[in-house]
């Protein structure tokens, strides 16, 4: 018998794949400063902050970028357009810089590999006509990989999943096994909420004050791992 | 302005600075090594950037960007997210975008130094990031580095031992430290640094100019 293989369904593992490079794994979202600040902002527990982070910011923030940015079908003004919609909902510097160095980072990987489109966003931003938040630049690039929307926003809901728990790790507050069990239970977060409807016109929203906070007094630390 | 994507962007090809590597362990001196090539360079002409990799602070950046030796503009510091092999091997986007940056702020920039964060001996560097690299290690950190193996110490394309005026005070016989060194890296080439006093400087440079600058 013969199996048949969906060659999308393997674009989609490469690209989804945290051994692609795109510079994610220096980011922790605030995790870092929140499991260093607990005495002042509270206990964190990896648990919570990953559900929060997905319920409260991926959600509504960086999922809807990526939908609407896929959306456009590599309309590069238009992109460049959203990318500065996220730069002004995104309330943190820390954040901001963050998803901008990661999308600038998945946009160099992509740019030597010759994907269409990645060269030309990345000449807009070294132009300042665009900025390369994260969620924007994969729904530019996985759009033009042939990938539908579905797929983009699992793939974008798995990798900030993935990235926290491997940051996570890093920082001794879960084991690499323990942070597995933990990305399963985020897995059915994101599949809960992935399909609530996007319009063309979506506003991008978040709220998590006590990561950002977090993010804002880590942004001042001179003592840190990750970039945010 | 024509907002159409390129359709072939391409690929692995690369005009602009040529950059190097300096990776090596924790306290073998790779952040003095920088501030003894810097003027080394100047005096030869070239014009330099340096990226650096700080692990838990920017004190290697901000040590350069104080040093009065360079324009702290022409300094970038990468944060490796708690990962000093990734950063520079696995996933050098970072760096890549870093470096490009420089490139275009500073469009005169001949060569790129990239330091990474200390680390141990097995760490290399990907040659998507750089075109050549070195690895420092020093006479403190005990006479047998050479004997392990490290993928650092024989793959690079030079291995720097610094600290060399520290030998007698460490019980290191430094003549079979470098014989040692020349047998597991097959000859491949080697410098004998004391940044300390300058000594070995020019070598790196020749070195690099030859190697990698074609001069």
């Amino acid at each position: 018998m013969s199996i048949g293989l969906d060659s999308t369904l393997l674009v989609a593992l490469q690209h989804a794949d945290s051994q692609f490079p795109s510079g994610g794994f220096a980011f922790s979202q605030g995790l870092e400063a929140s499991s260093q600040l607990s005495a002042r902002l509270g206990p964190c527990n990896f648990d919570d902050f990953l559900e929060t982070q997905l319920r409260h910011r991926w959600a509504a923030a960086d999922r809807v970028a990526l939908a609407r940015a896929h959306r456009l079908a590599g309309d590069l003004a238009k992109l460049a357009e959203l990318d500065f919609e996220v730069e002004a909902s995104t309330f943190v510097e820390g954040l901001r810089a963050g998803s901008r160095r990661n999308g600038v980072a998945l946009l160099t990987t992509h740019s030597r590999i010759g994907t269409t489109g990645a060269g030309a966003y990345r000449a807009l931003i070294a132009e300042g006509k665009a900025l390369g938040h994260l969620a924007v630049v994969q729904g530019l690039l996985w759009r033009q990989l042939g990938l539908d929307e579905p797929t983009a926003v699992a793939m974008g809901g798995y990798q900030a999943a993935a990235s926290l728990a491997t940051a996570a790790v890093r920082l001794g507050l879960v084991g690499a096994i323990q942070s597995q069990a933990l990305l399963g239970k985020a897995l059915t977060i994101i599949a809960e909420v992935s399909p609530a409807p996007i319009a063309d016109d979506e506003p991008i929203r978040s709220f998590t004050p006590l990561a950002e906070i977090a993010v804002a007094l880590h942004g001042a630390s001179g003592q840190r791992l990750f970039s945010n | 302005m024509n907002m159409q994507p390129d359709v072939s962007v391409s690929s692995s090809s690369r005009v602009g600075a040529a950059r190097v590597g300096i990776g090596g362990p924790v306290g073998s001196g790779k952040t003095a090594l920088i501030e003894r090539l810097i003027p080394a360079f100047a005096k030869r002409g070239v014009s330099l950037a340096i990226v650096t990799n700080d692990l838990v602070t920017a004190e290697d950046a901000e040590r350069i960007r104080r040093s009065g030796l360079i324009d702290p503009a022409r300094v970038s510091a990468v944060e490796a997210g708690a990962c000093p092999h990734t950063v520079i091997r696995e996933d050098p986007t970072l760096n890549i975008a870093a470096a490009d940056e420089l490139e275009a702020r500073f469009p005169d920039v001949e060569l790129i130094l990239i330091e990474s964060g200390g680390d141990n001996l097995a760490s290399t560097f990907s040659l998507d990031l750089v075109d050549w690299w070195m690895f420092v290690i020093d006479v403190a950190g005990g006479d047998d580095i050479p004997r392990k193996n490290g993928p650092g110490v024989l793959k690079c394309d030079l291995l720097v031992v610094n600290k060399t005026d520290l030998a007698p005070h460490v019980g290191v016989d430094l003549e079979q430290m470098e014989r040692d060194a020349a047998k597991a890296r097959a000859g491949r080439p080697m410098v004998l640094t004391n940044c300390r006093a300058g000594q070995g400087i020019d070598a790196i440079v020749d070195q690099i100019l030859a190697s990698v600058l074609f001069r």
